[in-house]
């Protein structure tokens, strides 16, 4: 891997840090997912703008379920003859959701203010 | 997370990955990507999964743990590749290690282990000084009178008690048991704050002449001879032949230190543990005896807050009370001795103990130092190795980390073997144990025990790691890098300590070797001193009579007499007496002697040691006679005595001591005066370490106690006279208790028992340490060589014969063991003053024996280099300057 490769991925990852757990909440409360469903669904519904390597999803879900925020259990998937390891979310994820979410959504309002002012008048 | 689950989640993992891995490629190859590219396809969408691993487990908080465990799996690695290093290493520590922590669990067993009694600390040991008597004996027991004054008197003691050792006969109808006895004031159970588990204690009212006979027994006696009966509270035993009514078992966990061993004038080569608690009553003439008898174990509980000062200020004053109520011929000035119980029991052991410590310290510090001349070494071998890492960027604290993490499995691998070899021996010092401390039950390695050798684990981590950790450190990586020489030499920091750690090896062997040798030439001179007495084909026994059938001194005699008469026409019996106390079994009866026509005050009175004897002692222990005669059985009654030589220049200077008179001083004047018929030899018989002081003989018809001793000669081997002297006892009175019987030469043995255990131990350190010293010697002399090997080529192909390579080899390593040695018996002189009281007749300076020290040790030295300079001498020239 080049030095500049790396460097940019690490922008991105930067970037991803504070939200990758928000967003795997989000994705969560559909339903129970495994990793791939769950990168998947990330990089299909941000139009491949988030377009990260999924296996960087697997530190995060570990660190979610140490943190007791998401469950997991090893289960057939209905489509195939396999099993996955499915995460599901617990009554305090989603508490730690809503949190995340009016935190990202004050961050998100406070940078618009900045960056549109017009906007904002009219 | 439990390190034991770790494998298990981490599998998972792997399952996890591999699951979702193989869905991303099944994708790809659905989305049209040829089969053999869908692989690396979905590697390149999902990562790589070794990363991905890593970063979990980062995120389970494993970093560390698994850090360390490569370390321990690294170090293991290394080691396993160097097996000799690894074995010496490990062995060595593991020597140094358990040897330390099995001496320091028996210190701490000894020394510092609360005593099992509740506020042990409180516990004091009580004994009596009289001024006048100091220069004999500077501790006296309690007297019973002064004792029944400072209990109604007293302000610091909570309790106060006296007590009595000694043993009686248990059962009746034929052949009884012997069993320890400790007579005591009610009060023992208030001072030791113990009560029976079964049943009461027993009372005031019981400890009154006449009422006395009631018993408490110990849990093991109950056990044993009792079947651990739980109705025997209120049942009726046999003690003493009297019928005595039992009213309490001690709890199981109540031990009772032996105090026989303490008092100042008692019996130390025998002693037997105590089964039964007797109330001690005193009769009349013991309470109004008030400078007499001083008789009994003192032991107090201080009042909370009182200490041990205070409590002996307070005694003191009720002494001088006692003084003034002293009658004219019997002034004297008295004082107590208060000591605590602990200190008291420790006694005369503190000194050799801490020695032991001392000694096996040095011996895990000559290990210590092995080990760290030994990673020295490696850790010059691997300089490189360190250069390269650390030009490629690891910290330095990664480098220590990497050069202690070797030390620190072996430190782990010989702490464990340690502890294993701790366990092990420690239950073998038991026996070793001073009588008065061996109350406790077994001896095991305990918790401290191991936490010792933890700590000294860790100790011998930091101490023999921190060397070439520092070298290390100190590794200028372009320096070593840019050096041409595959074997890269040793730095001169590195070369430098590892001679200094030689030098302070041989220096604390060269110490240790000649303490060693200074206890055990004291210890031959000790068991070769002029005795006075002999041992040859002669055994003992204790005989205790049943004071019921045996009430005093009138009734006692006859039955020796018929006993020894039998004994006597035993075949093969050359000789057969009693004595009140046989050689070496302590002292017993000091008395005053008052020489016909001296009116000089009763404290002022010479005091002797008395002993009452039978006719043939003299004959039978070779103790000789002088000058006069010995009484004979036609003396029977009279008052006629021996004294020994010292007596008789004592009392009669310049006069034939035969025929003189004297009549015990502390005795009514209505006994007789004793006439002297005889002057014995002075001899050694209460100690092999000091001549006896004055002795009178007086024959047993005068006095003759309930525990008394018999010894035999014979002309055969005197091992099979146990049965028959037993047989003849029980042909006289069945209830006597079978009597154990000794070899005389066994008892003088024993007696001197404590300092061979030491003078063994020592033996083994110091051949340990000077094994040791010797391998240090030749690991650093050989690694020099091997260092040298292309010097030394070249000076042989210069011309250099092979017998100045041997001197060139032999002053290099001949020098820091010749300064050690220097040093060491430098260290040995300074601290004389220590070793003088454990010496007997050897002085700290003895020229002989430090010179033995001396060429022992460069000896070993000299032969540790001689290998080495061997090698450096077959070096081929033109190999040594090829290689590289």
């Amino acid at each position: 891997m080049s030095s500049m490769e790396k460097e940019t991925q690490q922008q991105r990852s930067s970037l991803l840090q504070g939200t990758l757990d928000m967003l795997i909440l989000r994705t969560l409360l559909y339903g129970p997912a495994h990793g791939h469903q769950i990168g998947k669904h990330i990089q299909r519904t941000t139009n491949d703008f988030l377009q990260m390597q999924h296996g960087s999803l697997y530190p995060a879900l570990h660190r979610l379920e140490k943190r007791g925020w998401v469950t997991s259990k090893w289960e057939t998937a209905p489509d195939r003859n396999r099993e996955f390891k499915y995460y599901r979310l617990t009554e305090k994820g989603k508490k730690q959701l809503v949190v995340e979410e009016s935190q990202w959504k004050q961050m998100a309002e406070a940078v618009a203010r900045v960056m549109w002012p017009a906007a904002e008048e009219s | 997370m439990r390190w034991w689950q770790m494998r298990k989640r981490d599998a998972d993992l792997e399952r996890e990955l591999r699951a979702d891995l193989e869905l991303e490629e099944e994708e790809q190859r659905a989305n049209g990507v040829p089969v053999e590219e869908a692989r690396y396809a979905a590697l390149r969408a999902f990562g790589n999964p070794a990363v991905i691993r890593e970063q979990t487990h980062e995120a389970w908080g494993w970093a560390t743990m698994e850090r360390l465990m490569q370390d321990v799996r690294y170090a293991v690695r290394q080691l396993l590749r160097a097996p000799g290093f690894t074995v010496v290493t490990v062995l060595t520590l593991a020597l140094g290690i358990g040897a330390t922590t099995a001496i320091f669990t028996l210190v701490y067993d000894v020394m510092l282990r609360p005593l099992p009694f509740a506020q042990a600390d409180r516990l004091v040991a009580i004994e009596e000084k009289v001024a006048e008597w100091s220069h004999i004996y500077p501790t006296l027991p309690v007297n019973a009178n002064h004792f029944e004054f400072w209990m109604r008197n007293n302000r610091s003691l909570e309790a106060l008690a006296v007590m009595q050792q000694g043993s009686v006969p248990l059962g009746a109808n034929g052949r009884p048991q012997k069993v320890g006895v400790l007579w005591a004031t009610p009060g023992i159970f208030s001072v030791l704050q113990a009560q029976p588990a079964l049943g009461r204690a027993f009372t005031e009212a019981e400890a009154q002449e006449g009422h006395e006979h009631v018993a408490v027994l110990m849990d093991s006696v109950w056990r044993e001879q009792f079947g651990a009966d739980p109705g025997i509270v209120g049942k009726t035993i046999r003690l003493n032949g009297f019928p005595s009514t039992v009213v309490g078992v001690m709890p199981r966990s109540f031990h009772m230190p032996s105090v026989q061993t303490l008092a100042s004038i008692g019996e130390r080569n025998h002693v037997l543990p105590i089964d039964v608690i007797l109330p001690q009553a005193f009769t009349k003439d013991q309470l109004a005896e008030d400078m007499g008898d001083f008789n009994y174990f003192g032991l107090g509980r201080l009042r909370a807050g009182v200490s041990v000062a205070a409590a002996a200020a307070d005694l003191d004053a009720l002494e001088h009370t006692i003084e003034a109520s002293l009658a004219p011929d019997e002034k004297a000035r008295l004082s107590v001795a208060l000591t605590p119980l602990q200190e008291m029991l420790v006694g005369s052991n503190r000194k050799p103990l801490l020695m032991l410590l001392g000694a096996v310290a040095v011996l895990l510090l000559v290990g210590c130092a092995n080990v760290t001349n030994l990673l020295l070494a490696r850790a010059s071998g691997r300089r490189q190795q360190v250069a390269v890492a650390a030009a490629l960027g690891a910290r330095g604290a990664e480098l220590v980390r990497m050069a202690i993490r070797e030390t620190a499995v072996l430190a782990a691998v010989g702490g464990g073997l340690g502890i294993a070899l701790a366990a092990a021996i420690v239950p073998m010092m038991q026996r070793y144990l001073p009588p008065a401390l061996n109350f406790r039950g077994t001896l095991h390695l305990d918790w401290t025990g191991a936490g010792c050798a933890l700590l000294l684990a860790v100790v011998t981590t930091l101490l023999a790691g921190a060397a070439p950790a520092f070298v290390v450190c100190r590794t200028a990586p372009q320096e070593v890098l840019h050096s041409e020489s595959r074997l890269a030499s040793e730095s001169r920091g590195s070369r430098r300590v590892r001679r200094i750690l030689v030098g302070v090896e041989v220096a604390v062997s060269v110490a240790l070797v000649l303490l060693t040798s200074m206890l055990t030439a004291s210890l031959i001179k000790l068991m070769h001193v002029e005795r006075g007495f002999t041992t040859g084909r002669t055994v003992t026994a204790l005989v205790d009579l049943p004071r019921e059938t045996y009430p005093d001194s009138e009734h006692r005699p006859p039955f020796y007499r018929e006993v020894l008469e039998r004994i006597g026409r035993l075949p093969g019996v050359e000789h057969a007496a009693m004595a009140s106390i046989l050689p070496l079994m302590g002292d017993g009866w000091s008395d005053l002697a008052r020489v016909s026509g001296d009116t000089r005050p009763f404290t002022q009175l010479p005091l002797e040691s008395f002993r009452a004897v039978s006719p043939e002692y003299f004959s039978t222990i070779g103790l000789r006679v002088m000058k006069g005669n010995v009484f004979t059985s036609s003396d029977w009654g009279k008052h006629v005595a021996l004294v020994s030589e010292k007596t008789a220049v004592t009392l009669w200077p310049g006069k034939d001591a035969v025929g003189q008179q004297f009549s015990r001083g502390g005795s009514t004047s209505t006994d007789k005066p004793f006439t002297v018929i005889g002057v014995v030899a002075d001899a050694r018989t209460i100690s092999l370490a000091k001549p006896d002081p004055m002795m009178i003989y007086v024959p047993y018809w005068y006095r003759c106690e309930p525990e008394a001793g018999l010894v035999v000669r014979t002309h055969q081997d005197p091992s099979e006279m146990g049965d028959a002297i037993r047989q003849v006892i029980w042909s006289v009175d069945r209830n006597v208790p079978v009597p154990s019987v000794r070899a005389l030469g066994g008892v003088v043995a024993d007696s001197v028992a404590n300092q061979r255990f030491e003078m063994d131990l020592l033996l083994l350190f110091a051949a340990s340490a000077l094994f040791l010293a010797g391998l240090g010697v030749y690991g650093v002399v050989m690694y020099s060589v091997v260092q040298r090997s292309r010097e030394i080529g070249l000076r042989m192909a210069l011309g250099a014969q092979r017998a100045s390579v041997y001197r060139l080899v032999l002053r290099d390593g001949m020098l820091p063991v010749t300064v050690g040695v220097g040093a060491g018996v430098g260290m040995a002189f300074a601290s004389a003053g220590l070793l003088r009281s454990l010496l007997f007749e050897v002085s700290p300076y003895d020229p002989a024996l430090t010179a033995g020290a001396i060429v022992v040790l460069l000896a070993v030295g000299a032969g540790a280099c001689v290998l080495p300079a061997r090698r450096a001498a077959a070096v081929e020239p033109m190999q040594a300057l090829r290689t590289e």
